[in-house]
């Protein structure tokens, strides 16, 4: 008699640890499957590759970025649509426009100073993008850098073309 | 001598209920899982990231397929055709395998993109098609 009742108290110790570990999955999948898929990272990543296919060919930069003055400001204000690239879509139409980047051009001679840089997109991500050690802000937007080197069109001088893309759209990608 | 056999074959009983139940339950907890990883919201979403990430990467004159089976099948679950579950306007790829769904997604790269179910196996069409035409 005293073995049974031991056996059913097991047995309802053994339920209850079985619905504890059952509760702790759902929470765990259920987190795990509420948080959206974070995609920023890669979508910068390609934009820099975007950007640096439409700067630089073959090893030399696109000759239409210069003029007979050298940078061309020209190729520099329409640079969305030179390279192709559109940040004014409907989705960002009522709110800011999620997309910046920013290139700078250094001479070889001297990585300290940039000689040229052209900047596109919503100014006010760099803010973010720069306060992003913080826990806080850390989700807020994603940064990516990357630097390749090129000649100019002549193949005379080579550069250093460092590019930061910055992208928010923190509502589809993070909760 | 009868009483220890009614009492060998009450522990038996209770043994084989135990492990029904523990197996009933595994095999819930299983389901779960698996159901969860294959919802609407959660396809919709990866599809339309999938799709615009490939768009924002691609150059005009590439195609792509997209195999979209689980897609397919849960759209056709919910009575929605196949041919229209994926939407492109303006930038943004729409995605919607349920009557109340739809999950978009914007891509920056500013090129003419045709999606179109692929025909290329009239008996199985399960795969969509992403051409980029030309920059717009």
């Amino acid at each position: 008699m005293n073995n049974k009742g031991g056996s059913k108290i097991i047995a309802m110790y053994w339920f209850v640890i079985l619905m504890i570990v059952a509760g702790g999955i759902f929470v765990m999948v259920s987190s795990f499957y509420n948080h959206p898929y974070d995609i920023r990272e890669i979508e910068g990543e390609i934009m820099i590759n975007n950007i640096a296919n439409c700067l630089s060919y073959e090893g030399k930069l696109n000759s239409e970025l210069f003029d007979e003055e050298g940078f061309s400001q020209e190729f520099s204000e329409n640079f969305l649509e030179n390279c192709h690239l559109n940040f004014e879509v409907e989705e960002s139409l009522n709110e800011e426009v999620q997309y910046y980047f920013e290139i700078d051009f250094y001479k070889s001679e001297n990585l300290e100073i940039s000689t040229f840089n052209i900047f596109k997109g919503n100014l006010n991500l760099v803010a973010g993008y720069e306060i992003q050690e913080e826990k806080e802000y850390e989700r807020e937007v994603k940064g990516v850098e990357d630097s390749f080197f090129s000649l100019d069109e002549k193949g005379e001088e080579l550069y250093l073309i460092k590019i930061l893309t910055i992208i928010k759209k923190t509502e589809k990608n993070v909760k | 001598m009868f009483k220890k056999r009614v009492k060998k074959g009450a522990i038996l009983m209770e043994n084989v209920v135990f492990i029904i139940l523990n197996i009933l339950f595994l095999s819930i907890l299983i389901l779960f899982l698996l159901k969860q990883g294959q919802g609407a919201a959660l396809l919709e979403q990866s599809y339309a990231k999938q799709i615009a990430l490939l768009i924002d990467s691609a150059e005009p004159g590439m195609t792509m397929i997209l195999d979209m089976s689980k897609a397919k099948d849960l759209a056709e679950k919910n009575g929605l055709e196949f041919k229209d579950i994926v939407i492109n306007t303006d930038n943004i790829i729409t995605v919607r395998l349920s009557e109340s769904g739809g999950y978009s997604y914007s891509y920056f790269k500013d090129v003419d993109v045709s999606l179109y179910p692929d025909n290329s196996n009239p008996e199985d069409i399960d795969s969509y098609v992403i051409k980029i035409n030309e920059y717009k």
